[in-house]
């Protein structure tokens, strides 16, 4: 962003591993907390040990899994409890899209694995310091977020959840705060507080109608899309589209 | 519990890597052309707001718009002070209390 020389000048050109680290430790604690809470909560439905590391590592999102055990535990049919898995995490593919261009010139092999990590929290720390999101800051900010979920469930699979209601700490909230804040850091140009404000707008209309995701999936389309196609191109400021 | 767990796990891995891996594969190899890359750039500022805004306005499945919703004033707290460029860890935890606070007094 050259339009504003003091965010430029607190935002490095190249970011590191280090610096996606430390900026997601806001979330490591509810990260882990949380991770604590669906280790207990698997447990007491009756998963073992196994199967709750197993889930979490091999699925590794954790929205999806909290939906998901309450279903196994119900004697749900695998393929709804699938099929559900799949529209929660839906999101993802926007996400995935976004991180790419950070991605150009990596082997195949290893974006195979990169796209493994891919979660909400590293996505909005990327995208909050740099356009395109820099590599080594998502990677290094999906290391404290995956490494901190799976340290959560397996405390929580040891000795059920350590906080019964993390709600009463405001611990749930430190979720819509960080991405509240990651948002507030990116408003610049008039275009971007309407685009902002349409899908929080549109986000909460659906929420309130659709079950599951699907209106963070919805409203993110619909209004990326719409803004993309009626903004003049060139206010994709070309500048920061270079990478370092 | 049930004997089809790992099946299940099994269908739930293979159905989120097909959210996560595709496009990841697709679009790092080759240049995109501008009105894409502007959709790219506005991709963030539609999803966060999605994701954040409805956690805090919508409880149970109803609006909860009122001065009574803790989540109200935390999201306030917390957007104030990032646009001010304080620093994240602070913000988050500065709102994270607030809520706490309010939750522990209703």
């Amino acid at each position: 962003m050259t339009s504003r020389p003091a965010a430029a000048a607190a935002r490095p050109a190249a970011g590191s591993v280090r610096d996606g680290f430390v900026g997601s430790l806001a979330l490591v604690p509810s990260v882990f907390v949380y991770g604590t809470v669906f280790g207990g909560l698997a447990v007491q439905k009756g998963m073992t040990a196994a199967q709750v590391l197993g889930m979490t590592v091999l699925v590794f999102a954790g929205a999806s899994q909290f939906v998901a055990v309450p279903m196994l535990a119900a004697g749900a049919p695998a393929v709804a409890i699938v099929v559900t898995t799949y529209v929660v995490n839906m999101r993802h593919y926007l996400m995935a899209a976004t991180l790419a261009p950070a991605f150009r010139g990596y082997p195949r092999r290893w974006l195979a694995l990169i796209a493994h990590l891919i979660n909400d929290e590293s996505f909005a720390v990327a995208v909050a310091r740099s356009r395109p999101p820099d590599a080594r800051v998502y990677l290094g900010s999906a290391a404290a977020i995956s490494g901190a979920f799976v340290a959560g469930v397996a405390v929580g699979v040891a000795l059920g959840g350590l906080v019964e209601r993390p709600e009463r700490y405001g611990l749930d909230f430190a979720f819509p705060a960080v991405f509240l804040a990651l948002v507030a850091v990116q408003l610049r140009h008039r275009a971007d507080w309407l685009v902002a404000i349409g899908a929080a707008a549109l986000a909460v209309a659906l929420a309130l109608v659709l079950p599951g995701n699907w209106h963070i999936v919805v409203a993110g389309l619909v209004v990326s899309l719409l803004a993309a196609s009626l903004l003049p191109v060139d206010d994709a400021d070309e500048g920061e589209e270079e990478r370092a | 519990m049930r004997s089809d767990v790992w099946l299940v796990i099994a269908g739930m891995a293979v159905a989120t890597y097909l959210t996560r891996a595709p496009m990841l594969l697709a679009l790092a190899r080759r240049p995109l052309p501008p009105r894409a890359r502007l959709w790219l750039r506005l991709v963030p500022l539609a999803v966060l707001p999605a994701l954040a805004v409805p956690l805090v306005l919508v409880r149970d499945g109803r609006l909860a718009l009122g001065w009574t919703n803790p989540a109200l004033w935390g999201a306030v707290v917390v957007f104030v002070l990032a646009a001010r460029r304080v620093n994240l860890l602070l913000s988050v935890s500065i709102a994270v209390g607030v809520v706490a606070l309010l939750r522990a007094l209703a």
